[in-house]
């Protein structure tokens, strides 16, 4: 006889690769995928240290540089050659026509950089720190992307935004995954007359005019409610709007799933309803889950800074990139002080991330292709 | 000498995966004359379709062809050729015909236009001329009144049809090699038999050259002319199929020939007390028909008032054709779908009517194994944890090392090693798979287990090892079946009585050697032809 196994094939030997691990080696060779997920870690990174990384407060005002433009960081010495880098402060020269105030770089006023100074107070997990990434040798000011008309740091304001915009994003994101999950798998799963009901109670939602409605929240809001008050009524109303699409989806995959053999083998043995939800029907659909979620959260932040832009979402004290967005409104300030628009780049960045995160998930996920 | 037609040297194709390169083929060459046939043969995952594909220029995008292959084909070298060469050859001098006929047509055009694009992409010629040759082209693939076909859709049509049409299209333009790529895999054993015997009249009179590939080894003696035989990526036998049938060199050729269900189930003890018994079985679906406004319903009977008794120890085994309502009686017996009326009787004691609470105590009991190996298993769970989940559910086994070890009981009964319970089911053959359902089912300890088609989604030479493996396992653990499928072989193997079932009604009945030896319908008649001769 020969070496071949006449009755029992060769069971495959080596490694055992779960679909996780299966999905992680698919997504790590889609390249614009990871460029993607690179982007979304140092985006979140960000927001949970932002107090170290921006040099200032957000409430912290320099009160001798209003409408401020960026400083450019130097390390080419005015002497000539190299040095530590440095920036420099401005001089308000008036144009002697047209009364236009510019601000010229100051030759004299020179101050040098440098990492982890000491500066405003911040808090991280209930303990206080003074340490910041950067800042100036001597303590004095410097504003990479100018100032606001208060005064006010732009990059420490646009970083410390990142957290209640991102937290926005991830609240949204997760309340209405939760809801739609539930909703949907039930609808799905239970059937008949109740999943009737349910997918006309979703399509009421998804027929619903989104923006008069979130327009309407100021209305109903008291004008005096605390800002988180706000922030919350408006992730919740952000959420009511959001997790009717995720229930559609779910339920359709779930009517394709109650379906398959090894459900039925499930019920075969004997299996409760809620085992064969817990342990087949919901790990079969995580996956979709998370590809629908990692879209979620570039949808909410776009729809965040447009609101906060009108004034109707998030609201002062409270930073985010559409409220600082809102203090452009108007076109003198734009044109005055286009550094403010600072915060449009970081939308960009951030969508742009989370939607190439979610175009190499989604790739990745395909249980059907296996190349 | 004459150049053979085509000849493929040294062909080798790798596909790039996750988990790193696969080497479906490595190094195949053979080479078909005209007006002869090649049988290709092999287990799936032999790399025989691949290869056949690799000669189309139409493999998948990860997929890398070797520096050295060499694809002769009448004097030129299709290997060299640019995709836009390619198009010209393909569908007018090499066509090939799929194995499912349902999802190579398009849904959404009429057969006769699908057919006609294709003659008109090669022979530039007007439509309506084009439409008398897809008229000439339905006489000869003898589908049954051509003038109305011709405007009907896909699904209007039986897979006979379908594939018949799929040959049609495939000779459309007078092809002189044909590949067939199982072409009637898909299809009830009835129509098998008669698409084969089309291919090979259609080769005469074409003087075409024909690869069909196949697993079925009957198919391979009744049509070719010589035969290669694939494993693993590799030739590992080939010469004239009277040759190779009558002695074959290589140990696997052996195998796959001896790999024919063979044997007798064991007889059945006389006094053996009836287990699973019902009676008036009634199942109906209930389809709307009309407008919004006139809704009308109607019930499409599946099961009408049959009754069968499974004695202990007994493999009962239901045999039609597709939709003949063999399954749907199968489930609705074991209560995983709702009948519409019948009595139901297991060991004693009626089940019919409880509720699935009710029955929860009852399921270890009565067990069933599904058709398709390849959804019945969870892709998320483990094996241990699939095998398992009966067992938990149930509360079987103190602890989980208890449970461990009646999931290793389970695996060695069905022959699979220990270390399996840690993979994942993608990581298994087809074969394998169904072992591990089997396992499922055996780890409760069942008296009764529904076997629906256990073997139609494997191949012959595993087909076989299931059987044996079904018998065995019925011997040691005195299990009762009831069978179903429409492969007469593997039930003469394997049951000890046979209900043969059409729409949804029982036209014969009785022992199987009775049955199949002496079919007393026509229906009966027909499907015993076909199964135990493959040309008819």
């Amino acid at each position: 006889m020969t070496d071949i196994s006449l009755n029992a094939e060769a069971v495959k030997q080596g490694p055992s690769l779960g679909y996780w691990q299966l999905v992680r080696r698919r997504f790590l060779r889609n390249r614009y995928g990871v460029v993607g997920l690179i982007g979304c870690l140092f985006i979140m990174l960000t927001a949970v240290f932002s107090g170290f990384i921006a040099p200032y407060a957000p409430e912290t005002k320099d009160r001798s540089a209003v409408y401020s433009p960026p400083q450019a960081i130097r390390i080419m010495a005015p002497e000539g050659g190299l040095s530590r880098p440095y920036v420099l402060g401005f001089r308000e020269e008036m144009h002697p026509v047209t009364f236009e105030i510019t601000f010229v770089p100051d030759e004299t006023a020179r101050q040098n950089l440098a990492l982890f100074v000491r500066g405003d107070a911040w808090t991280f997990l209930g303990m206080t720190f003074d340490r910041h990434l950067i800042g100036t040798t001597d303590g004095g000011f410097v504003h990479f992307l100018g100032t606001d008309s208060l005064g006010r740091d732009v990059f420490s304001r646009m970083i410390q935004g990142t957290r209640i915009t991102l937290l926005m994003g991830v609240l949204v994101m997760a309340a209405s995954c939760a809801v739609g999950i539930t909703i949907g798998v039930t609808s799905g799963y239970v059937g008949g007359r109740f999943d009737m009901i349910v997918q006309r109670v979703v399509e009421f939602v998804k027929s619903f005019p989104d923006l008069p409605l979130y327009l309407a929240l100021v209305a109903i809001l008291p004008r005096r409610a605390e800002p988180m008050m706000i922030f919350v009524m408006f992730a919740a109303i952000l959420v009511l709007l959001r997790w009717a699409d995720l229930s559609r989806e779910l339920r359709g995959k779930v009517i394709a799933l109650r379906s398959m053999d090894y459900v039925r083998a499930a019920v075969a043995v004997g299996a409760s309803d809620r085992r064969i939800i817990g342990r087949h029907i919901v790990p079969n659909t995580s996956s979709h889950i998370i590809v629908w979620a990692t879209y979620q959260l570039p949808e909410v932040i776009l729809l965040e800074s447009f609101l906060s832009f009108l004034g109707v979402g998030v609201q002062a004290p409270m930073v985010s990139w559409g409220t600082m967005l809102n203090q452009v409104r108007d076109f003198q300030s734009f044109a005055a002080a286009p550094w403010l628009m600072a915060p449009v780049g970081m939308i960009v960045i951030s969508v742009l991330a989370f939607n190439a995160f979610g175009d190499g998930l989604r790739d990745a996920m395909d249980p059907y292709s296996n190349d | 000498m004459t150049e053979p037609l085509l000849k493929i040297e040294n062909v080798v194709v790798d596909f790039r995966t996750v988990t790193g390169t696969v080497n479906a083929v490595r190094g195949v060459s053979y080479e078909v004359n005209r007006g002869e046939t090649l049988a290709v043969v092999g287990e799936s995952g032999s790399g025989k379709s691949v290869t056949a594909r690799a000669i189309m220029s139409m493999l998948a995008e990860n997929a890398r062809v070797g520096k050295d292959t060499r694809i002769w084909f009448d004097g030129q070298d299709l290997s060299t050729c640019s995709e836009r060469q390619m198009q010209k050859i393909r569908g007018d001098r090499i066509s090939m015909i799929f194995q499912e006929p349902l999802t190579s047509l398009n849904p959404i055009y009429k057969v006769g236009d699908q057919v006609a694009e294709i003659i008109q992409i090669h022979r530039p010629m007007s439509k309506k001329q084009a439409m008398a040759e897809v008229l000439r082209l339905f006489e000869e693939v003898r589908l049954p009144d051509p003038e109305t076909r011709v405007s009907q859709y896909p699904h209007e049509m039986s897979g006979g049809q379908r594939q018949r049409v799929m040959i049609a299209m495939a000779l459309a333009n007078k092809p002189d090699l044909l590949i067939a790529d199982e072409p009637t895999t898909a299809l009830d054993v009835t129509v098998q038999a008669e698409i084969l015997s089309l291919l090979k009249d259609l080769q005469r009179s074409h003087n075409m050259a024909v690869i069909l590939i196949t697993h079925d080894l009957t198919v391979v003696e009744k049509t070719s002319d010589n035969v290669v035989v694939m494993r693993y990526g590799e030739v590992v036998e080939r010469g004239a199929t009277a040759e190779v049938f009558a002695n074959p060199r290589h140990a696997y050729t052996g195998h796959l020939l001896a790999s024919e269900p063979k044997g007798r189930p064991d007889p059945l003890r006389e006094d053996a007390e009836p287990l699973m018994v019902a009676e008036d079985m009634r199942v109906a679906f209930r389809i709307a028909y009309g407008g919004f406004l006139n809704r009308k319903y109607t019930d499409l009977v599946a099961v009408n008032d049959i009754s069968t008794t499974v004695r202990r120890g007994e493999t009962l085994g239901i045999v039609g054709e597709s939709g003949s309502g063999k399954t749907t009686m199968g489930m609705a017996i074991i209560r995983l779908l709702e009948a519409q009326g019948g009595k139901i009787t297991f060991d004693g004691a009626r089940i019919d009517g409880l509720t699935r609470a009710a029955m929860r105590p009852l399921r270890p009991r009565i067990q069933v194994v599904f058709q398709d190996p390849f959804s019945s298993l969870n892709p998320r769970m483990i094996v241990q944890q699939i095998i398992e989940e009966g067992l938990i559910v149930n509360g079987i086994g103190a602890s989980a090392a208890e449970r461990k070890e009646l999931v290793g009981q389970a695996l060695d009964d069905v022959q699979m090693p220990r270390d399996a319970m840690q993979r994942f089911p993608h990581e298994f053959s087809g074969g394998q798979r169904q072992r591990l359902a089997i396992a499922r089912a055996l780890a409760l300890n069942p008296d009764f287990i529904l076997l629906d088609e256990p073997t139609s989604a494997l191949d012959l030479s595993i087909q076989a090892q299931i059987i044996d493996l079904l018998r065995d396992l019925r011997a040691k653990h005195d299990l009762s079946y009831m069978f179903i499928s429409h492969d007469l072989k593997v039930v003469k193997a394997l049951c000890h009585n046979v209900i043969v079932m059409q729409n949804g009604n029982v036209v014969e009945r009785g022992a199987t050697s009775e049955v199949l030896e002496a079919p007393r319908t026509a229906y009966t008649q027909k499907l015993v032809k076909a199964a135990f001769n493959v040309l008819a």
